[in-house]
């Protein structure tokens, strides 16, 4: 799948010179998805981020970080969140396809499926899909992309509750907003769309005028995941009918060789039985 | 006499050492409870950063490559034909068999959701590597029970049974040989997943053919120090003659490892090779110590002769395999800022594991007609009735 398999599908464009850290995003997210509250110091992570990670009961969030600019402390802040990609490396590990890349543009996950092996945790490139560590018999959690919103017609809860950074629609007209706003106005952003090939394209593109590694951004391959495993996995029936058929070709000779060895032996013995054949 | 009386009076005259591998594997049992009711966030030391830790790196993608020399002790010897191995293939099996089912053991643990572990074969997904190694180790359990089953159908004396084993034995190896390469290999597969996580000193495309390559050589190597140790500890024959037929092949696997490995780190690998030092150190110590160096002991005459530097060389390709799943599975990801370690409950789980590994192969081979396998002396035609073969009448009279 490439990045512009399905244009229709919804993306968020989030445009960080837009969102003043309030975080009403990260309090609608709670409210709709029903998360419970954590128990967080003000004074925790990295900055004056709260709650201080992405949990199992945090499914996005404003990531603060410290910058210097003209020798004056700055904040800069993004909001964390599942990047909902156009070709999941969640989905393509997942044993049980407990994920599924909706046509809407949400990746979905069906906690009845789930088998609970984590591989989700480890293939996502953006550290999104949390664990339930708390539980005897944990799931997976994260964020949903409001699914259930999306397919009654309203948009995500946090971008109804962003006052100013949030676009939500459909990604190629997204795309488009984000072009016109990095014409428009060369010296207020830095020249790229983070999402447009991240990870083979994501569906939740942002826009900043702070450097993105500087911001906590992480530096992600451009191809889409699934590809590095599949290049491998597509060797599979190959190389079953490749071992198989070979081992069963080798066996087939080296028996044939030893019945007619013994068969000769056998004549030989009637022939000259004094002679002895080794064996 | 009841039965628990019967096996409480067989337990007691156990040896020392085998009722203290009992208690080890007792405990553990209750660590692997306390893992259920308390929760893995509270019993071990993963966490969301970590979320494979000692289990996934241990108890299956180190603990499969271990169980390697059934499938390939069972080619060398009924496919390229060095039948004078034979004596070795079925303590390989049970190693084997033990291994797998303990893996799936380990696996069962360290699932959220345990009970739904059969969803695998419900909702199939070929693309993930994970479905493909469950249903590799689903099915070539099965294949290695049915292959254990000979000495149990022998020591019971169920002909019939028997005779079908016989039969299905080659089809059996065969498979054993395919479905091992698929998950062997797919193992590596599962970290090619990890793009921008693993170290460059061990994320390459070929990552798959390492871990088959690898594998072969260190199930090897598990025979050797089996066939060594079962000599040393339990009374058998030595087969010194036999494992040195084996380590003649050693060289020419342990070379093609190291070959493919230098090939894809020098060409296939891409970002900084060695800018840790203590990956670099962990890296020297797996293809140093535990590859190159049994590499040049294995093709010296004089340590493939000698029993004990055999065992040694072969003692250290395994240590080189440990590390260096370890290294892809574990370190090789791990951000200096913030060190998984395993928990007390996570290490005693898997010592647990361990010993009930070979406390199994020490009861099992006390038990069964593993050592003396003698296809020769053993009688194959189907018989009148369904009883037992009766040992006082002469075989074939």
């Amino acid at each position: 799948m490439s990045s512009n398999k399905s244009p229709k599908q919804n993306a968020f464009l989030i445009d960080l010179t837009k969102c003043t850290g309030c975080r009403g995003c990260q309090v609608a997210c709670k409210q709709w998805n029903q998360l419970e509250a954590e128990n967080t110091e003000f004074f925790s992570g990295e900055g004056y981020q709260n709650p201080p990670a992405m949990s199992e009961y945090t499914f996005t969030r404003i990531k603060f970080r410290d910058y210097q600019k003209n020798g004056q402390n700055e904040f800069a802040f993004y909001k964390e969140m599942c990047m909902h990609c156009d070709d999941p490396a969640c989905a393509s590990v997942c044993p049980v396809n407990a994920f599924e890349k909706t046509a809407e543009g949400p990746v979905i996950y069906k906690a009845d499926r789930c088998i609970g092996c984590r591989f989700c945790m480890i293939a996502c490139p953006f550290g999104i899909p949390k664990y339930e560590w708390s539980k005897g018999l944990p799931l997976v959690r994260k964020c949903t992309g409001c699914y259930s919103r999306i397919k009654e017609g309203m948009k995500p809860a946090c971008a109804t509750a962003c006052p100013t950074a949030i676009e939500y629609g459909p990604r190629d007209e997204m795309i488009k907003i984000a072009e016109e706003r990095l014409a428009n106005h060369p010296d207020k952003y830095i020249r790229k769309i983070y999402g447009l090939e991240e990870a083979g394209g994501t569906t939740v593109l942002y826009l900043t005028n702070l450097p993105f590694d500087e911001l906590g951004f992480k530096e992600v391959t451009q191809r889409a995941l699934p590809e590095y495993t599949w290049q491998a996995l597509r060797f599979v029936p190959a190389s079953f009918l490749a071992v198989g058929g070979t081992l069963s070709a080798l066996s087939w000779i080296t028996h044939r060789r030893e019945r007619l060895m013994k068969k000769q032996a056998t004549v030989e013995q009637a022939e000259t039985p004094a002679e002895e054949k080794e064996q | 006499m009841n039965v628990a009386s019967t096996v409480i009076n067989e337990v007691k005259g156990y040896h020392g050492f085998i009722k203290f591998m009992i208690f080890i594997v007792a405990l553990s049992g209750v660590a692997a409870m306390v893992r259920f009711v308390f929760g893995l966030g509270a019993t071990t030391n993963m966490d969301d950063t970590y979320p494979w830790g000692l289990w996934v790196s241990f108890d299956v993608v180190t603990a499969v490559p271990l169980a390697a020399g059934a499938f390939t002790l069972g080619a060398i010897v009924h496919c390229f034909h060095i039948k004078k191995l034979e004596p070795l293939v079925r303590p390989a099996i049970v190693t084997g068999f033990l291994g797998y089912s303990l893996v799936c053991v380990g696996l069962l643990l360290d699932l959220g959701q345990p009970h739904k572990g059969w969803h695998v074969l419900r909702y199939w997904n070929l693309h993930s590597p994970m479905f493909e190694v469950s249903m590799c180790v689903m099915a070539y359990t099965t294949v290695l029970f049915l292959e254990f089953l000979s000495p149990v159908a022998e020591k019971f004396g169920w002909n019939i049974p028997l005779r079908i084993l016989r039969w299905l034995e080659m089809p059996l190896v065969i498979l054993a040989a395919a479905i091992s390469t698929l998950h062997q290999s797919s193992l590596g597969t599962f970290f090619l997943i990890a793009v921008d996580k693993l170290h460059s000193l061990w994320y390459n495309p070929m990552l798959p053919l390492l871990f088959w390559v690898s594998a072969i050589c260190s199930g090897m190597c598990i025979i050797i120090i089996e066939a060594t140790a079962t000599h040393k500890w339990m009374e058998q024959p030595n087969e010194g003659v036999l494992l040195r037929t084996l380590a003649k092949i050693l060289p020419w696997t342990l070379g093609l490892y190291i070959a493919l490995r230098t090939y894809s780190l020098l060409a296939l690998s891409e970002g900084p090779l060695f800018n840790n030092p203590t990956l670099t150190l962990l890296f020297v110590l797996e293809l140093g110590i535990g590859f190159i160096l049994p590499f040049f002991m294995f093709i010296s005459h004089t340590v493939r002769n000698d029993d004990r530097l055999r065992s040694h060389a072969a003692l250290l390709v395994v240590f080189g395999l440990v590390l260096n799943r370890f290294n892809v599975s574990m370190f090789g990801m791990m951000d200096s800022t913030h060190i998984y370690y395993p928990s007390l409950i996570e290490t005693v789980v898997t010592i647990g594991i361990i010993t009930a590994h070979i406390l199994l192969f020490v009861l099992i081979a006390k038990y069964f007609p593993i050592f003396e396998h003698h296809p020769e002396t053993v009688d194959y035609s189907i018989p009148d009735s369904f009883g037992k073969v009766d040992d006082a009448v002469p075989k074939g009279a």
